[in-house]
C-alpha cells in the first residue's frame, strides 16, 4: 500500500516569514476553540497552522494530506504549543516524511503538556493571582490590574519567543534530519509510543464500584482485585478495546456513542 | 435589572471564551469581581468577593484535561449573589460552587457533543478546505459564548433560588454518568493514534510508557525522557552497525 509520505511536490521551500510566525501565534490562541474529548485540541491546532500550511503546500493534494495528518489527536499546554508549531512548520517547509512530522509532534506534545501544567497552572498562576488577590481583598482596584499585567507579560513573551525558537531549532536541525529520515522517524516513534503508553495510564479514567459480598466478607473489585493485579487495567483494556473495534472497521463516531452508553449505562447500573 | 443581567451575561460569554481560548485570564474571579462589581454599582464588594473566590479556585486548574468546577460561572454567580443578596463573601462562595459544579458537568457534555463534529472536520481536511476548518472553530467559540450568556443571564434575571431548583432537577446519575463517559473518551483518540503508529517493533515502548506511569507514578516528561534514552541508543547503535539505511521498512498498516 502506498504510504502518504510522498509529496506531489517534494521540493523544499523557505516561505515562512517572521510576520507569518507572529500571525500564527495569535491564531494559536484559538487552540481549544473546538475542544472535544475525542481529538482534544486537534482542530484548533490545525486552525493555528493553516496560514503556514497554505503557503508551504501550493499543491492541493499535499495540503489535504498535511491537514488530514494534523486533524489527528493532539493535546498539549496552550502556552507552549507555539514551540511545537514552529518546529512542525520548519519540517513542513522542508517536506519531511509525513510519518516523521507526526512522530515529532506526538513526542513533543506530551512532555510540553506536563511542563506547562507545572509551570503555569501550579506555579505562575498562583503567584500572579496571589499578588493580585492580596490587593483586591482590601478592595484595591490595582489587584486585578496587577494580576493581568503580570500574567500576560509572561504569557505572551513566552508564546512569541517559543514560536520563533521552535522554528529556528527546526530549521537548524533539518540537514541532520534529512540525512537519516527513516532513523529519525524510528527514534521519534519510540519516544512517541512511550508517551502514548503513559498517556493511556494518566488520561483515561475508568474504575468499577462493584463490591462482591461473600458471606460476611466484602471484596471491592477495584481496590482488592483489579488494583492488585495491575492498576489502570481498565483504562488500558478500554483503550485496546477501542483500538480493536477501530481495526475491525467501526467508525470513531460509533466508538464515542458506545463510550457514552457504557459510561451512563454502567453508572446507572452501579457498575462504574 | 434587565440591563445589568444582560451586561453580566455578555461578560460571562467573553470570559467563557477566554477560559479556553485567548487565556488572557480575564475570566478569573479576581477580574470578574471588578467587572461585575462595576456593573452592579458596588466595586468594593465585587473586588473583595472576587479575591475570596480566587483563593478558593486557585488550585482548581485544568490539569491534564480534567475539568475543575467552572471558574467563570462560579466567579460571576458568587460576586453577583454577594452584591445582590448582600451576602458575606464566604456565603457567596457556598452558593457559587454548586452552580460551578453543574456547569462543569454540562461542559463535559459539550466536549462530548463536539467529538462527532471532528469527522466533519476530517472531511474538510481531506478536501483541503481551510475555510471549513476555520468555521468549525468559530462555531465552537460562538457555541460557548451563547452557552455562558444564557447560563449567567437566567439565574441573575430570575433570582438565585429559582435557578438553584432548576439545577437540582437534573438527575445526578445522568450528570455523573456523562462525566464518567467523558473521562473514558480519550481512549478513542489514543486508539486512533495507535492505529496509525503502532507497529510490532514499537509495542515494547508502549508497555514501558504505561508501566512507568502506572507503577512508577511518573509524569509524562520523565516518560518521554526514558523513551528518548531508548531512542538515542537505538539511533546510534543502528548507525554503528550501519544497517539503518539499508533496511527497507515495510509499511504494515499504511493509510
Amino acid at each position: 500500500m502506498e504510504s502518504n509520505t510522498e509529496y506531489e511536490n517534494p521540493i523544499p521551500v523557505k516561505v515562512i516569514t517572521k510576520k507569518d510566525l507572529n500571525k500564527m501565534v495569535f491564531r494559536s490562541l484559538l487552540l481549544q476553540a473546538s475542544f472535544n474529548y475525542e481529538r482534544m485540541q486537534a482542530c484548533g491546532w490545525l486552525y493555528g497552522l493553516i496560514p503556514g500550511l497554505k503557503k508551504i503546500h501550493k499543491n492541493k493534494k499535499d495540503l489535504s494530506n498535511a491537514m488530514t495528518d494534523h486533524m489527528e489527536f493532539f493535546n498539549t499546554h496552550p502556552f507552549l504549543v507555539t514551540f511545537i508549531m514552529g518546529l512542525i512548520l520548519s519540517m513542513e517547509e522542508s517536506k519531511q516524511d509525513r510519518e516523521t512530522i507526526r512522530a515529532i509532534k506526538v513526542a513533543t506534545m506530551g512532555p510540553l503538556g506536563g511542563i506547562g501544567d507545572a509551570l503555569f497552572w501550579l506555579t505562575a498562576l498562583p503567584i500572579c493571582v496571589g499578588i493580585g488577590a492580596s490587593l483586591a481583598i482590601q478592595g484595591n482596584i490595582a489587584g486585578p490590574i496587577v494580576f493581568l499585567l503580570l500574567f500576560n507579560a509572561l504569557h505572551f513573551s513566552l508564546q512569541f519567543g517559543l514560536m520563533h525558537y521552535g522554528y529556528n531549532t527546526g530549521v537548524k536541525a533539518i540537514t541532520t534530519l534529512k540525512e537519516s529520515t527513516k532513523k529519525v522517524a524510528h527514534a521519534a516513534s519510540i519516544v512517541g509510543l512511550c508517551v502514548v503508553g503513559g498517556l493511556i495510564a494518566s488520561y483515561i479514567t475508568l474504575s468499577t464500584t462493584v463490591v462482591i459480598t461473600a458471606g460476611k466478607a466484602k471484596v471491592a473489585l477495584q481496590a482488592d482485585v483489579l488494583d492488585k493485579i495491575m492498576p489502570n487495567m481498565l483504562p488500558l483494556g478500554y483503550a485496546f478495546l477501542m483500538y480493536y473495534l477501530l481495526k475491525k472497521g467501526l467508525s470513531p463516531i460509533k466508538l464515542i456513542l458506545i463510550t457514552v452508553i457504557v459510561g451512563v449505562g454502567g453508572h446507572a447500573l452501579h457498575i462504574i | 435589572m434587565l440591563i445589568s443581567a444582560l451586561l453580566i451575561a455578555l461578560w460571562a460569554g467573553i470570559a467563557g471564551i477566554d477560559l479556553f481560548d485567548g487565556l488572557t485570564h480575564i475570566h478569573r474571579p479576581i477580574v470578574t469581581g471588578l467587572v461585575v462589581g462595576l456593573i452592579l454599582g458596588d466595586m468594593k464588594t465585587g473586588l473583595i468577593t472576587g479575591a475570596t473566590l480566587e483563593l478558593v479556585w486557585m488550585g482548581m486548574v485544568p490539569l491534564a484535561g480534567a475539568q475543575p468546577p467552572n471558574v467563570v460561572i462560579g466567579g460571576i454567580m458568587g460576586v453577583a449573589f454577594a452584591i445582590l443578596g448582600k451576602l458575606q463573601p464566604a456565603a457567596a462562595v457556598g452558593l457559587a460552587v454548586p452552580f460551578a459544579v453543574a456547569v462543569q458537568g454540562v461542559i463535559t457534555l459539550i466536549f462530548t457533543i463536539f467529538s462527532p463534529i471532528m469527522h466533519k472536520a476530517d472531511k474538510y481536511a481531506a478536501a483541503a478546505d481551510t475555510r471549513g476548518i476555520e468555521k468549525i472553530n468559530y462555531l465552537g467559540m460562538a457555541f460557548l459564548f451563547v452557552f455562558y450568556f444564557v447560563i449567567a443571564f437566567l439565574p441573575i434575571y430570575l433570582g438565585g433560588s429559582a435557578a438553584a431548583s432548576i439545577v437540582s432537577s437534573i438527575p445526578i446519575w445522568l450528570i455523573s454518568g456523562l462525566k464518567i463517559a467523558g473521562a473514558m473518551m480519550p481512549a478513542v483518540g489514543f486508539a486512533m493514534l495507535l492505529k496509525i503508529m503502532l507497529k510490532k517493533e514499537y509495542i515494547a515502548f508502549l508497555i514501558i510508557g504505561f508501566i512507568l506511569v502506572t507503577y512508577g507514578h511518573l509524569t509524562i516528561l520523565p516518560v518521554a525522557l526514558v523513551g528518548t534514552a531508548f531512542a538515542l541508543y537505538d539511533f546510534f547503535a543502528s548507525k554503528n552497525r550501519g544497517d539503518g539505511s539499508s533496511k527497507k521498512e515495510v509499511m504494515s498498516d499504511g493509510i
